[in-house]
Order: C-alpha cells, then sequence, then structure tokens
C-alpha cells in the first residue's frame, strides 16, 4: 500500500506487473464505433464486470491466484471518439494529441521502422481508440488461450476489433535475444529489508497529480480533475526483433576479434581461465555437453560482446558487479555506476537507466524512469529450425509524462548518447537506429581502455505502436457517462 | 530558343522592378495567394534529424513579446536579467547540453539566443526545473508570460509557448519547405507533387505567417560535437 493513493482508484498494470503469474497477454486494437455501446461497456466493465462484460483489474492486493486480468488505455483519437470536449481535449499534452506517428522522426522510427511501413491496424492511427489488454494464465480450469478468446467476444460486441497481438512470455522471463529482461523497475515503496541503491521514485514518476524527481516541477493533470487524476501515459510498441541479425554479429565479432587481435589484448577482453566458467554459468550442464565439442573462447567472446552491449549478461547478471564472469549469487538490481565503472557508457543498461552514475544532464539522474511491462511475441527462434516469422517484444512503457520520460530516453539517451561525451554521436547497441556503415560501440577491457567494434545493423524494428492514456477507475466511469 | 532575347521577354525581365507590378503583387496577387493557399504557422525550432551530428549545437532564437514596450518597460527587463543572471548561468550549467545562451533586446521583444544539444523540450524543462522561479520574474514581464508562472507547475504549456515563439527555421534545402508546409497542413508530401517554379510563392505565403524566421541552420565551426566533450576535451569537467 502507498500512503495517499486507494488501490481501488487505479489500473492494476501500472504499479504491477502480471508477468510472474500471467504467462499469455492478447491486445486488442479498437475503434469505437457504437458509442453507446462503448460507454455501456467502459461503465460495466469499471463497476466490477459482469456476465458479458470482463471486469477492469484495480491495483487492489489480491486474495487468491488470478488467472484473468483486463486493463484498458485510450489514444487521444479515442477520448475524442468517446465525446470528450474539445476543452478538456485541449488539456492533454502535446505529444499524446499527436500520437506516435507524428513522433516518429523524435523516436527514430525512419527507415523501416517508418509509420509507412507499419502493418495494419497500426498503418490507420487515426482509428485506433481503445487498446485492451487481456492477461491469462495457463494453469486455470480453462485453457489460457480460451479465456483470452473469450474475452475478446465480449469486447467485440461493443467495439470494432481492428486488430490483434498475441504475447506469451519465456521461462525464467528470457526475451528474444536471450536476455532476463524487465528486472529493473521503479519503486514507490521502500522494501521492507530496508536494501535498495536507488532511490524511492515519487508516484508523480508514474501517476498524475504526485509529485515529481524533478523537485517543484509538476506535471499537468489533464481536466477535469476526474478524467486526469491517477492517470498516466503509455507508449505502446510493437518492436520486431532480428534475433538471427543480432547472433550472426555476435558471431561475426568474435571471430573479427580472435583474428585480428594479439593474445594479450584478447586476455584484457577474457582471462583464459574465464571462458571456461563463464559458458558454465550461463549455458549450465545440460547443454554444455552437445557435440562436437564447442570452442569455449569463442563462445564466450561472444557472451562478452552481447554482455557489454545490454550491460547484463544473458542471465540477468549485472557487469556493473560482474565484470569478467556472471555471479548469479549477486544482486541483480543492487549497483551503481561510478566514473570507472566495469559497465560500458554506451551500454542499453546505463542508457536508458544511467542511475546515480556521472551525466551531462546534471539533474537529470532518476528523473526519467519509465514503468515497463513487456511480453515477447513469436516463438522463441530455433536455429536447427529456421524461420522467418515475426517475433519481437510487445512493450509498454508507461510513465506520467512521455515527453519526459519516453521520448527524452529515446531521442537524448538511446539515440544520441548525450548523457556522456564518450558515446555521444552513437546509438544504442541493442536498440538503435543503427546502420552497418556508421554504428560502433566501445568494449570495455579490464584495464579500462576501449576496443571500438563496428557494423551492426538495427537489431530492432518498430512495426507498430501508438501513445496511450491509461486512466483511472474514476477516469472510466466518467468516460463512460459523458452525455452525446 | 532565339539566340537574343525579343522586346517582350526583355520587358518581362523588368517587370519585378516596375512600381506598377510590385504594387500589384503586394495589394492584390499575395493577399489573393494567400486566400486561395491559406498557409498555417510552422512551428519554430530545428526538426530532429536523422544524422545524430545534426541533432547536436542545435539554434534557438526565442523572440518574447515585451508587455510593456516604453523604454521603462525595456529598462526593466533589462534589470530582470541582470539581478537573475547569475542564478539563470548557474541553471544553463546544470542543463549540461548548453553551449552558450544570450539575452538581447531587439525592438519590443527581449530574445534568448542559445545553442544546445538534443531535443528541445528536454532543454527547456531541465532549465524550468532548475531555475523556473528565477525566470519567473523575467516572464513576468512578458506579453501571456503571467498566465504561465509559475512555469514549474505549467511547463508542458511553457515548453509549446516557447516551441511557438522560437524562430522558425527555413529549411538549408530550399524545397524541403514544400514537405514541411504539406506537414503542416495534415497532407500527405508531394501529392500533388508542387512545380519547381511555385517554391517563392510558397515562401512568401510563409512569410506572411511567419514574419520572422532563422534563414536555415545556422554556421557551426566544429560540427558534431556537443557542449559536454568540447567541456571534456578542455579538461573543464562536464
Amino acid at each position: 500500500m502507498i500512503a495517499g493513493l486507494d488501490p481501488s482508484s487505479i489500473q492494476g498494470n501500472v504499479l504491477r506487473g502480471y508477468r510472474s503469474n500471467l504467462r499469455l497477454v492478447r491486445h486488442l486494437m479498437l475503434e469505437v464505433t457504437d458509442l453507446g455501446a462503448a460507454r455501456r461497456f467502459l461503465a460495466t466493465a469499471a463497476t466490477g464486470g459482469s456476465a458479458e462484460v470482463q471486469a477492469i483489474t484495480t491495483d487492489e492486493p489480491w486474495t487468491e491466484k488470478q488467472h484473468l486480468c483486463f486493463n484498458v488505455a485510450i489514444t487521444f483519437a479515442g477520448l475524442r471518439a468517446l465525446g470528450v470536449p474539445a476543452s478538456s481535449l485541449a488539456s492533454f499534452p502535446l505529444e499524446y494529441a499527436e500520437g506516435m506517428t507524428a513522433r516518429a522522426g523524435l523516436l527514430s522510427d525512419t527507415g523501416a521502422s517508418a509509420p509507412a511501413n507499419w502493418p495494419a491496424p497500426f498503418d490507420q492511427p487515426d482509428r485506433i481508440h481503445v487498446i485492451a489488454s487481456i492477461y491469462a494464465s495457463e494453469d486455470s480450469d480453462s485453457d489460457g488461450s480460451s479465456l483470452l478468446d473469450a474475452v475478446q467476444r465480449q469486447v467485440g460486441q461493443a467495439f470494432n476489433v481492428l486488430g490483434v497481438r498475441d504475447g506469451a512470455g519465456f521461462p525464467e522471463g528470457k526475451v528474444h535475444f536471450g536476455y532476463v529482461d524487465s528486472i529493473s523497475q521503479p519503486r514507490f515503496r521502500p522494501r521492507k529489508d530496508g536494501t535498495g541503491v536507488e532511490p524511492i521514485d515519487p508516484l508523480g514518476t508514474v501517476l498524475l497529480g504526485y509529485p515529481t524527481r524533478l523537485e517543484g516541477l509538476i506535471f499537468r493533470v489533464p481536466e477535469p480533475w476526474q478524467l486526469g487524476f491517477n492517470g498516466t501515459f503509455n507508449a505502446f510498441r510493437v518492436l520486431a526483433q532480428d534475433v538471427v541479425g543480432f547472433e550472426e554479429y555476435l558471431d561475426r565479432a568474435a571471430t573479427d576479434l580472435i583474428e585480428r587481435l594479439p593474445d594479450e589484448k584478447i586476455c584484457a577482453l577474457l582471462a583464459p581461465e574465464d571462458a571456461k566458467r563463464i559458458m558454465d554459468v550461463l549455458l549450465g550442464p545440460a547443454e554444455r555437453r552437445q557435440e562436437p565439442p564447442r570452442d569455449d573462447r569463442f563462445l564466450a567472446l561472444r557472451e562478452i560482446v552481447a554482455a557489454q552491449m545490454c550491460g547484463r549478461w544473458r542471465n540477468g547478471d549485472p557487469l556493473a558487479s560482474c565484470p569478467d564472469v556472471p555471479d548469479p549469487s549477486k544482486s541483480l538490481t543492487e549497483f551503481d555506476y561510478g566514473a570507472s565503472s566495469t559497465c560500458p557508457a554506451g551500454s542499453h543498461l546505463r542508457r536508458v537507466n544511467p542511475r546515480g552514475g556521472p551525466m551531462v544532464q546534471r539533474i537529470a539522474n532518476y528523473t526519467r524512469r519509465l514503468v515497463r511491462r513487456g511480453m515477447p511475441y513469436g516463438p522463441p527462434y530455433d536455429p536447427v529450425r529456421p524461420d522467418k516469422i515475426e517475433r519481437g517484444l510487445l512493450g509498454n512503457f508507461i510513465g506520467a509524462n512521455l515527453a519526459a520520460q519516453f521520448e527524452a530516453i529515446m531521442c537524448d539517451w538511446l539515440n544520441l548518447g548525450l548523457q556522456d561525451p564518450e558515446i555521444t554521436r552513437s546509438n544504442d547497441p541493442l536498440l538503435g537506429a543503427n546502420e552497418p556503415e556508421t554504428s560502433w560501440f566501445d568494449l570495455r577491457l579490464k584495464d579500462g581502455s576501449k576496443l571500438r567494434i563496428r557494423g551492426f545493423p538495427r537489431f530492432v524494428i518498430t512495426r507498430g505502436g501508438a501513445y496511450t492514456f491509461i486512466p483511472s477507475m474514476e477516469a472510466i466511469r466518467y468516460l463512460a457517462a459523458l452525455n452525446r | 530558343m532565339p539566340d537574343k532575347p525579343g522586346i517582350l521577354d526583355r520587358f518581362v525581365d523588368t517587370l519585378p522592378e516596375r512600381w506598377l507590378f510590385k504594387w500589384v503583387s503586394n495589394h492584390v496577387l499575395v493577399p489573393y495567394w494567400a486566400r486561395r493557399e491559406p498557409k498555417v504557422p510552422l512551428p519554430g525550432g530545428p526538426r530532429p534529424a536523422l544524422q545524430p551530428s545534426e541533432n547536436l549545437q542545435r539554434m534557438m532564437n526565442l523572440v518574447m513579446p515585451l508587455s510593456d514596450t516604453s523604454p521603462i518597460g525595456r529598462a526593466r527587463a533589462a534589470f530582470a536579467i541582470a539581478q537573475n543572471v547569475e542564478e539563470i548561468f548557474a541553471g544553463l550549467d546544470n542543463v549540461g547540453t548548453v553551449h552558450f545562451a544570450r539575452f538581447v533586446l531587439i525592438e519590443d521583444n527581449i530574445c534568448m539566443i542559445s545553442v544546445y544539444d538534443g531535443d528541445f523540450s528536454n532543454y527547456i524543462r531541465d532549465f524550468i526545473a532548475t531555475v523556473g522561479s528565477v525566470f519567473d520574474d523575467v516572464m513576468k514581464l512578458v506579453d501571456g508570460g503571467k498566465a504561465m508562472i509559475p512555469t514549474a507547475h505549467n511547463v508542458e504549456a511553457f515548453i509549446e509557448w516557447v516551441r511557438a515563439h522560437d524562430l522558425f527555421q527555413a529549411p538549408d534545402f530550399p524545397t524541403d519547405l514544400f514537405a514541411l508546409q504539406d506537414a503542416a497542413n495534415g497532407v500527405a508530401p508531394d501529392s500533388p507533387p508542387h512545380p519547381l517554379q511555385s517554391l517563392p510563392r510558397a515562401l512568401i505565403l510563409q512569410m506572411r505567417v511567419n514574419p520572422n524566421l532563422s534563414l536555415g541552420g545556422g554556421y557551426r565551426a566544429y560540427p558534431g560535437v556537443s557542449a559536454a566533450q568540447v567541456r571534456g576535451e578542455f579538461g573543464v569537467g562536464w
């Protein structure tokens, strides 16, 4: 419980993730075609639901294991379609009103990622009014996907379903590219044992109407208060991941390192005795018995490149505290970056959350935190049976101010590297809008010096998305009760 | 084509200098076209660029109209800057991405001319987060400024206000103007295609709604270098 916040007043997916319980997700992109039906649906869904309408999940504590959760988010076009008056619409922030496609330049959604290349329903952003998300577990009496189907049928009675995106969690919280993901999240209440190197985030990071990390700065709460208060904004992203391209690049990088570097330089990246230890931790004994015997030095160099690009080893262990060999006994979250951190400044992790590390924007530490709720889509890639199926991440990036958090991270940190002069003009190695001709990333050697690698392509392509507003429960009831 | 221009050609060439033609252009032709092809004011400041180096050293030409344009009002503005200049500079230091900034009074406006790295809204937001209460003293004297005080509580509105009062930057490639006008009108770029000879008309009509503008992105002595990189290189700490 957070002092001053009634958990029944906000939607459940803001402060709490469902992935540990509910492995399946279905996002429905909806158009309001029958205003009365849409309002009736929202009214019932926000007041406990009925046999025909799934109740919206709030933040109230769970007393029993949940098998189904349901949340809704609304685009700017959706607010208009639901009849929100112009004076109220004008109080919403510009970036939300313009929508994700209008911000493509700022987000580096260019080239293959450009909105012009997005498939339906994201090719018609003005028609996407509501994004409803259904989360289901597989261990209930009925199987998970029939739960998803049942709720989709209910929603389809009230809205025009323009498109559907299904996601499903992988074991151990891994995502495509093989990393354990969604480890570090903003925290709004202290841990019971009092640990935590990161400060507690003020509620205004993720809910409208509360103080923010930036002292004295308050984000505007859209009017009327009933609609804006306790709401938040979300960047929903469909991010296709090029697993083959990524693994091929790791092969190439490791081969290049072995061919081009003298042995003593390789030792500055990988001590000879560490190769086996790294692979023992990352693969585990079962996968280690493969025939023919594998070259641990090659495999470990691949993993070092992957770990330095991300900032974590693929099992999640942070490079900041496990620079040489992943060590599952170390905390996944208790670390910080100093001036001589063993985690490269250009790594994905330090770009998206620089923690307390040195920063060009001196007041920006911890000011751009996002709540991330992601789920992989598409089957895990199996190198034995190569395919061309699209796979990636259905990401929700939640924060009280899209411009100050999501967009600020995307343009200044992820794709420009403004926060540290050593990485300025380089893009995030995993997520950035890279071109093989210009991309570069500095590996960190054990003596603190750098080794620049180049030539990696863009591994993540945007395939759709929308800026949405996640209204409070009160706000959903307000929307449902608007006069025609 | 004939080798030598004929009499009619020579006459047409002299038209732009003839008073009657000038008068007709200004009083008839331009208003007629402005009605036929209305233009919306284009937003100020630099546009996001694909090239990372283009997103460094971006120009801000913020023109803030004074509410009191008398010599006394102008002196008040000069005092407001002078009294707060230390804090304002300290704030710019904390933003970390600013190369330089200066305040000038030009006619009825107080202008902030500045070069910064990265996204404009982060610059303004971080600036207001650090010295908003001080900058409020300046905003008090600006036409429409009082409605945004305290700026730290109206940061979204303030950022939009700054964008509207930052000069529109004419594109470095003149024909890019068509795409910007199309985008502002919410239509697909170049459909139908714009004939090249209509570019002067497009520019003249745009100047009716954006009377002040920055001509291109400006000169950079050391392009593609951030403020922090310069400071780091000179060992003054970033």
